[in-house]
């Protein structure tokens, strides 16, 4: 079966260098991970003699135990948690209410209040960073995680996904609960979100994640290393010139993709067809 | 009692006028078929009755009161959907259920209403599949359960047949009618094909273009349609127009010239009609090889074998005429006579479609 | 309690419609809450401080009209912003849109094989990762002395250049670090553009002997504009602010702004300089040219929407 296969490869040449060059570039895209799970598990030594290798030849978990002792991990881990948590919360239940609101009402101005909510997107950070940092400072909570979570409460990308999912809805499974006189939050609770779960799952992850990886506003808020994020605590390991613990750096950066790494691995075709689709505008 | 009454009422989407003062009494406990074309405004009618779509101008009553602000979740009806709007994510008994347990029914007064609407609907055994479990006839028996469930005053049903398969429906609409014998709700049934309007109708209101062209039972509507609309709409295939000049006692159609039976010379006198168009189903034209009383000769230009029956085509000018009888006894060319019988004649205002009548004694 | 009991009665007052205005407003009033305290009132109060000098801590602010805009537009150093921006774009564009808008096209439509839907799994896995960690992964992996390209190209006999250091490259490898992180994302959405195209187009336009290079021009890129259009605007506005985390962990900037833009120049002159009047009136430009983006995608993708509707 296989024999007469590659028999026909001669009709498919063309085809075969195409998945070549994207055998490539999938190489080339995971190299980084590849090199970083590798030389996390180096010693000092190994890491700046035997460079090429992936698979170290002494594999030692000394740099990771070495993360352990520099930062308070645990702690950091959890501060990341905490305010991935918070955010992917409060932005999937602002979400959900707007979502619906734009499907499922009429009213005035709906367009336009669209057309304002979606251009949130194209705001940079720069344009709102002093103010939110004085706010956040007013509010007492400099340095504070609650500070990196207040301003990310809500979020237009999410608003635009959940909208497309519950267009698929059809409206006449909305018209037989209103006949039963079903409050709007009761069909909400009990009809829409159940029939777009697993839309709310996948973007609930991808919340999760982009809060997790977030560095930016972060950096802004958090200044003593017991609050850091995991991403501020890679910082710490970052010089301009080289010549520090590579195998730390990497070991910290291991630790820290794992997780969406993880998710992904998990939910892989849900978050894939969420994405796909958060181009597709209409 | 009129358990339904529109009064003026008007329906515009923006600036396109759909309903236009339209005038409905429909009596309570009755069934009633708004029956049309797409576009019709048939179900626009429907969903103004549940409040689902708004009334622009014009009064809905309901049992007597003003229901034009009434929520649709208080008007007490039960609707069936084309597609069935089955909830996906619930069982059938959820889904049967759904309505009773929102308005905080006891839960064992709850289950008991379920299981017996389970029962009627024939759906035992399949309390706790899912609606993507189910084939279409299924789905659209827990949709019709869910709609029974609750005993309502009123029971739309919005095209609920037409998503099943042609030999499904023949049972359905059976099943509706057995419904409708045991609840005696108020039925009011949407839908563009004609053989459930006449089969499952006691009065059908034929609608076209946001008004409706004629309100009756299905036989009056089969026998005597108020207007060339209802005469072509209804009836497969769809009666004849023809155009036709009377002079004197004689009727011409094309170019021939045949007498016109007395009984009809009266009732164009007392009409006002100036000209007029003759209509006559397919299977009342009987052609045959010798001449009757009232004849026509035509000269067969087309013939259709349907297996059970045969189609002869003739024209009268440009007109084209279409008889159809049991038996292939002519063949194409054939110069043939068509006995006119007077009784199956319907005559229009050619101005203003409408019927000019009968005349007593038909 | 009256007034609770009054207000109560008002709503039940209300018709339908009212009522369903009154709720849908309700609905949507957390998701504008957060938007109005953290996105419009900072625009606004950033476009208020573009016009004053303050250091951010000062109990008074000094109004100085527009000498904050003409100071950063007369600035050599802006100038140099705008030019290393404008090299970010060509790259980034290049990289994070052309690049996988072609790739896009050839997976769905010139390779056959199942096995290519298999690809997008994993060219996705680097967007999941954070920009500090590709950051750091691609600083070491391009350290000049002791990475892995550098160990590389010595059998070569190349030398690597110490490219933080050096103008022009220093752009590009910081535009690596955001394309590590937006070429599977954008893949992805072009993937899915790509496929809503039908195949019967493509299959007649092959009965017609149609190079695959016309196929892509002609038929593909018009029925594919909105996703497009959407990617490379993206890639731009997304682009600029994600090389924002590789320029301040790497780099800072240097050497001598050899690697800053318009968005890191107007986080140094806030948080670095504490000219929080300058930092806005950076700001305020850079939100000018996006929203002249976001108009032009809307022009296009408005366009292109209603033609596929």
């Amino acid at each position: 079966m296989l024999r007469k296969g590659y028999i026909m490869k001669i009709k498919y040449n063309k085809e075969i260098k195409w998945h070549i060059v994207f055998i490539i570039i999938i190489l080339i895209l995971l190299y980084p991970i590849l090199y970083a799970l590798s030389t996390s598990f180096k010693s000092l030594n190994e890491a700046y003699n035997n460079i090429l290798s992936l698979i170290p030849e002494k594999p030692t978990t000394s740099a990771y135990k070495r993360v352990l002792s520099i930062i308070p991990f645990a702690r950091i881990t959890l501060n990341t948690f905490i305010i991935a948590s918070v955010v992917t919360l409060f932005k999937l239940f602002t979400s959900i209410l707007a979502a619906y609101s734009f499907v499922f009402f009429d009213f005035k101005g709906k367009k336009v209040l669209y057309f304002i909510l979606i251009s949130t997107i194209f705001i940079p950070f720069t344009v709102t960073m002093i103010p939110n940092y004085i706010t956040v400072s007013r509010l007492g909570l400099k340095d504070n995680i609650l500070g990196v979570a207040l301003p990310q409460l809500a979020d237009a990308t999410g608003i635009f996904l959940l909208r497309q999912h519950m267009r698929g809805i059809p409206k006449s499974l909305l018209e037989v609960a209103k006949l039963e006189k079903t409050p709007q939050i009761t069909i909400l609770r009990t009809i829409v979100v159940p029939i777009i779960r697993p839309a709310i799952l996948s973007i609930g992850i991808i919340f999760f994640i982009n809060s997790w990886n977030e560095y930016v506003w972060p950096s802004l808020i958090l200044k003593s290393t017991d609050n850091y994020t995991l991403s501020l605590a890679l910082q710490m390991f970052v010089s301009s010139e080289g010549g520090t613990d590579i195998p730390v750096a990497m070991a910290i950066s291991v630790l820290t993709m794992m997780l969406p790494l993880v998710l992904y691995a998990i939910c892989q075709k849900y978050i894939i067809n969420t994405f796909a689709q958060s181009g597709i505008k209409g | 009692m009129y358990s339904i009454s529109f009064r003026n009422v008007s329906k515009s989407f923006g600036k396109v006028k759909v309903i236009e003062n339209l005038n409905l009494d429909i009596k309570k406990g009755e069934r009633l078929i708004l029956l049309g074309p797409s576009g019709c405004g048939k179900s626009t009618i429907l969903r103004m009755i549940s409040g689902l779509e708004s009334i622009t101008s014009g009064e809905l009553y309901l049992n007597g009161r003003l229901a034009n602000d009434i929520d649709s979740g208080d008007r007490n009806i039960a609707m069936v959907f084309q597609n069935y709007a089955l909830y996906p994510h619930m069982t059938v008994s959820e889904n049967v259920g759904y309505g009773l347990k929102i308005n905080k029914v006891k839960k064992e007064e709850r289950m008991q209403k379920v299981s017996e609407a389970i029962d009627i609907l024939g759906l035992k055994s399949l309390e706790n599949r899912y609606p993507r479990e189910l084939s279409g006839g299924q789905r659209q028996r827990v949709a019709l359960a869910r709609a029974i469930v609750k005993k309502a005053d009123f029971f739309l049903l919005d095209e609920p047949l037409s998503n099943l398969d042609a030999q499904l429906r023949g049972q359905a609409r059976k099943e509706l009618v057995k419904i409708h014998e045991m609840y005696n709700q108020t039925f009011v049934y949407v839908t563009h094909d004609q053989i459930e309007a006449m089969t499952i109708g006691q009065r059908i209101a034929l609608l076209n273009k946001g008004h409706i062209q004629m309100l009756d039972t299905p036989h009056n509507v089969y026998h005597k349609p108020a207007n060339i609309f209802v005469a072509t709409f209804i009836g497969s295939p769809s009666m004849n127009v023809i155009s036709a000049c009377i002079e004197g006692r004689d009727i011409i159609l094309g170019d021939e010239k045949v007498e016109l039976p007395e009984i009809w010379l009266n009732q164009f006198a007392s009409s006002k009609a100036k000209s007029v168009k003759l209509g006559v189903r397919p299977d009342n034209i009987i052609l045959s090889n010798s001449p009757g009383k009232y004849s026509v000769p035509v000269t067969i230009r087309y013939v259709e074998d349907y297996g059970n029956r045969v189609g002869f085509y003739f024209n009268f000018g440009e007109e084209e005429v279409i008889s159809i009888m049991s038996e292939e006894m002519f063949s194409r060319g054939e110069k043939v006579y068509w006995n006119i019988d007077p009784a199956k004649l319907h005559f229009f205002d050619a101005e203003t479609t409408n019927n000019i009548g009968y005349p007593q004694g038909l | 309690m009256a007034k609770k009991a009054s207000f109560k009665k008002y709503i039940r007052k209300l018709n339908q419609s009212k009522r369903e205005h009154l709720l849908a407003w309700t609905f949507i009033l957390p998701a504008i809450a957060v938007f109005i305290v953290f996105m419009f009132w900072p625009l606004a109060y950033t476009f208020y401080l573009s016009f004053f000098k303050w250091n951010m801590v000062a109990p008074t602010k000094k109004y100085v009209g527009i000498k904050n805009y003409i100071s950063i537009l007369t600035d050599k150093v802006t100038l140099q912003l705008f030019s290393n921006s404008l090299l970010y774009i060509s790259i980034l564009v290049l990289l994070n849109f052309v690049i996988p808008y072609i790739l896009s096209f050839i997976n769905t439509f010139v390779m056959k094989k199942k096995s290519k839907s298999i690809y997008k799994i994993f060219i996705f896995m680097p967007s999941l990762i954070s920009l500090v960690v590709g950051a750091i992964i691609l600083q070491w992996i391009f350290n000049p002395i002791s990475g892995p390209i550098s160990a590389i190209l010595s059998f070569f006999g190349i030398t690597m250049p110490s490219w933080s250091k050096t103008h022009g490259l220093v752009i590009f490898v910081i535009s690596l670090v955001a394309t590590y992180k937006a070429f599977g994302y954008n893949f992805l959405v072009l993937l899915a553009g790509v496929g809503n195209v039908s195949t019967e187009l493509i299959e007649a336009a092959r009965l017609d002997k149609t190079p695959n290079h016309k196929i892509f021009l002609k038929i593909v890129r018009p029925l594919t504009s909105s996703s497009a259009i959407y990617i490379l605007i993206m890639s731009i506005v997304q682009g600029m602010q994600y090389v924002f985390t590789p320029i301040k962990v790497l780099t800072q900037g240097g050497p001598d702004n050899a690697s800053s833009n318009i968005i890191y120049g107007g986080y140094q002159e806030a948080f670095g300089f504490y000219d929080t009047g300058r930092s806005s009136a950076l700001s305020i430009i850079t939100m000018v040219i996006f929203l002249i983006l976001l108009f032009l995608e809307f022009k296009f993708v408005e366009k292109g929407v209603y033609y596929e509707n």
